[in-house]
């Protein structure tokens, strides 16, 4: 077809409402932005390379150029989301695009020449419809703004000063403190969806839980004083970045632990300060990335991956652990890269051979792939027992 | 007693009107159509079979319905359980077979009832009236399209009264040596139809033809190209359309295979005059321009229309808009309405006319 100007833009934008609807009820359904930020970026790519490409390079377009340009489309939209760091997983958003070109096909092809019996010789443009189109997507947008704002999760700010605890966090929402906000007697997040940012929790058994909740991000929160766990997530999936956990009230509490989530998306431990505490970081049966973090002087392992779990350890600076460095344990999977571990101790006490100073260590049947580490003043590098394995990553 | 509307001519292009009427709600009784036989296709048929065309030159939007999906391509994919005709519509290679858009045609001419409004009878004159237009003793019509179709086939003034030349399109068999005049499409296929045959072909022409795929381009067939087209000078149009019906035919080597094979065998060869051969066939196309039109010649003289060249010229939609107002409308349509359209004269273009035509008709009676 010879498109016109406007019909280049009338057609898509028509073409999109199907699958914009579907990408609402898919975000409705997961609880999440990305399958509209992604139709979104699809409409706004094909919008202009239909203004300032397609329509001055190409005053014919045969149908089978629909395949290399809906081709060009996708990688760019592909960039897009990944420069932009829109949270779409590949597969889903690949089938997403490839949809949404199928029935923008279908439609060009078929419903719209049923539709408006001169689509084909008007180049495109849709007539009344047209018209309507451009005269409703101005409020289309701002309905789709709207109803993503009053989406939004609510803003509750903590006041500075000292809150009791523990505060239950039931329902969607980001707890924001203001500076000095603390809560003392822990937090307790049990809803999806839930951010908090800026707070400090002191004392209470556990600093922050999570249960059973998915989406949650805590954000620049320090914990001091707990007597169990620092943070500590449950069937959980949950974003920890930038966070202290320090001075913990008893020699068996653990900085961060996060557990019994084989099935959930991958949680995120990434640039936290740990010191002291039993073990730093410890998972069980989860999948995480471990990433970026400081952890000093715990009382037995610095960052742990044990039953079953999968993940990478990467990039984390760990000094002066005791027996273990970097623990990879229990038919878990790790691939551990690019950390420094440094000081670690050997527990002779314990009279357990695979306690005496190893800065890496697969134990038990566990599978990890070690690269580029740096491993100093520690009594043994790195050592695998009962059925672990370490190798070497291959190249890529 | 003042009737709805008028079709003048019972070919492609007037079944092609009728039927978009009836899809635009116009009742079967408001229309007569006038038209010397009741086939719609029969004249396009004879043409066809004279030079053995066996598939359409048309592409997927070449047929009569209304609508443009589903064509075809569309239809014959679910008949034949294949996505062949679908892939060759993609790549702009679909070409439906003669047999299968003269099915189309018949079937179309059963379901719509087109036999029952057909008056087999030739109109010679269109007059205006008072609320219409006066076709001979008939109407008068508030609503009249005029699609006469091509004049007859031309013959070079050469090569009249000489009892060796036959037209591309009248019916005939193939001498041992064969000359073709021309170099267009007709052309290109009789020179393979007489080497099928067993002939020696000598082709005679005045230029190279021109290879493209279709004569009009593409996007002359859209909004964006008619913007352009209608937004010339008169002079420039002209012009234009003297470009557009240039000799040509498609690329491909099932054009071009035969041929050079031929060449190689001493088989086909290229001249500037006929020579002494046994058979000459004009594969000259149509005589072009109103004037050879008695019908519309008439209109032109009897109304003072104004005219350019061998063109009446055309308001954007088709119209004579000295003739046309609300409540009556004269319009054209096949190869006398390039000047509004310049693939008048394929389906796509019957359609266009159709279209607007349909529009004004149905508007005016709701």
């Amino acid at each position: 077809m010879s498109y016109t100007l406007r019909g280049r833009l009338e057609s898509p934008l028509a073409a999109a409402l199907v699958p914009a609807l579907a990408a609402a009820v898919l975000a409705g359904a997961l609880g999440e932005w990305w399958p509209l930020e992604l139709v979104a970026l699809m409409l706004a790519v094909g919008l202009v390379l239909d203004v300032t490409v397609y329509h001055r390079l190409i005053p014919y377009q045969p149908a089978w150029l629909a395949v290399p340009l809906g081709a060009l489309e996708l990688g760019l939209t592909m960039a897009l989301v990944v420069t932009l760091g829109v949270g779409a997983p590949l597969g889903p958003a690949i089938a997403l695009f490839a949809g949404a070109w199928l029935v923008a096909q279908l439609l060009g092809h078929a419903g719209f020449p049923l539709a408006h019996l001169t689509y084909a010789e008007d180049g495109g443009e849709l007539g009344r419809a047209g018209r309507g189109l451009w005269a409703t997507a101005p409020v289309a947008l701002a309905a789709s703004l709207g109803v993503a704002w009053a989406l939004q999760p609510p803003t509750v700010r903590l006041e500075a000063g000292v809150h009791p605890g523990p505060l239950v966090l039931d329902r969607a929402q980001r707890l924001v403190g203001e500076p000095g906000a603390v809560v003392r007697g822990g937090i307790v997040v049990a809803a999806d969806n839930v951010t908090v940012k800026n707070v400090s929790v002191v004392a209470g058994e556990t600093g922050i839980a999570v249960q059973n909740a998915q989406n949650v991000v805590l954000d620049g929160v320090h914990v001091s004083g707990a007597s169990l766990d620092g943070i500590q997530a449950r069937r959980s999936q949950v974003t920890i970045r930038d966070c202290s956990v320090s001075a913990p009230a008893s020699d068996y509490a653990q900085a961060i632990d996060i557990s019994f989530a084989m099935e959930l998306k991958p949680s995120v431990v990434e640039d936290c300060v740990i010191s002291g505490g039993r073990e730093g970081i410890v998972t069980n049966l989860a999948n995480v990335m471990v990433r970026g973090n400081r952890v000093e002087g715990t009382a037995l392992r610095a960052i742990s991956l044990t039953e079953m779990s999968m993940g990478m350890i990467e990039g984390n600076v760990v000094r002066d652990a005791n027996g273990v460095g970097i623990f990879c344990g229990d038919y878990s999977h790790c691939e551990i890269e690019r950390n420094t571990v440094s000081g670690t101790r050997a527990d002779t006490e314990s009279g357990d051979p695979s306690r005496l100073g190893y800065a890496v260590q697969a134990n038990f049947y566990a599978r990890a792939t070690v690269e580029a580490n740096a491993l100093s003043a520690n009594p043994r590098a790195v050592g695998s027992f009962t059925g672990g394995t370490i190798s070497a990553a291959g190249p890529r | 007693m003042r009737q709805r509307v008028a079709i003048v001519g019972g070919g492609l292009a007037g079944f092609t009107a009728y039927l978009t009427l009836r899809h635009a709600g116009v009742p079967a009784d408001d229309v007569t159509v006038f038209s010397a036989e009741r086939d719609p296709a029969g004249t396009f048929a004879r043409r066809a079979a004279a030079i053995r065309q066996r598939r359409m030159r048309s592409e997927s939007d070449g047929h009569c319905f209304p609508r443009s999906f589903p064509g075809l391509a569309v239809r014959e994919a679910v008949r034949r359980r294949t996505v062949a005709p679908l892939l060759g519509t993609a790549t702009n290679r679909y070409r439906p077979s003669l047999d299968w858009f003269l099915a189309h045609v018949a079937e179309l001419r059963s379901r719509s009832g087109w036999d029952e409004i057909v008056i087999e009878e030739r109109v010679e004159r269109i007059r205006a009236a008072d609320g219409g237009f006066l076709l001979d003793a008939h109407g008068p019509f508030a609503h009249v399209l005029v699609a006469p179709g091509h004049p007859g086939p031309a013959v070079p003034p050469e090569l009249a009264g000489d009892r060796r030349v036959v037209h591309a399109y009248e019916p005939h068999e193939y001498a041992r040596e064969v000359v073709v005049v021309g170099a267009g499409m007709a052309a290109a296929t009789e020179w393979l139809n007489a080497l099928e045959a067993g002939a020696a072909v000598t082709s005679v022409r005045r230029r190279e033809p021109l290879r493209r795929p279709l004569n009009v381009e593409r996007p002359l067939f859209t909004k964006r190209g008619l913007a352009a087209f209608q937004a010339t000078t008169p002079a420039r149009r002209a012009e234009l359309l003297g470009e557009l019906s240039a000799p040509s035919y498609p690329t491909g080597p099932a054009w071009d295979e035969p041929i050079d094979w031929a060449e190689r065998h001493g088989r086909f060869r290229v001249e500037e005059h006929v020579n002494g051969a046994e058979q000459v066939i004009c594969a000259t196309g149509f005589l072009r321009g109103f004037q050879h039109n008695p019908l519309l010649a008439a209109l032109v003289e009897d109304h003072d229309l104004p005219t350019l060249d061998r063109w009446i010229v055309l308001d954007e939609d088709s119209t004579v808009l000295s003739l046309s107002a609300p409540g009556r409308t004269l319009a054209v349509a096949g190869a006398p309405a390039q000047w509004a359209y310049p693939a008048a004269d394929t389906l796509v273009g019957m359609k266009w006319a159709a279209r607007r035509f349909a529009r004004r008709v149905a508007c005016r009676t709701r």
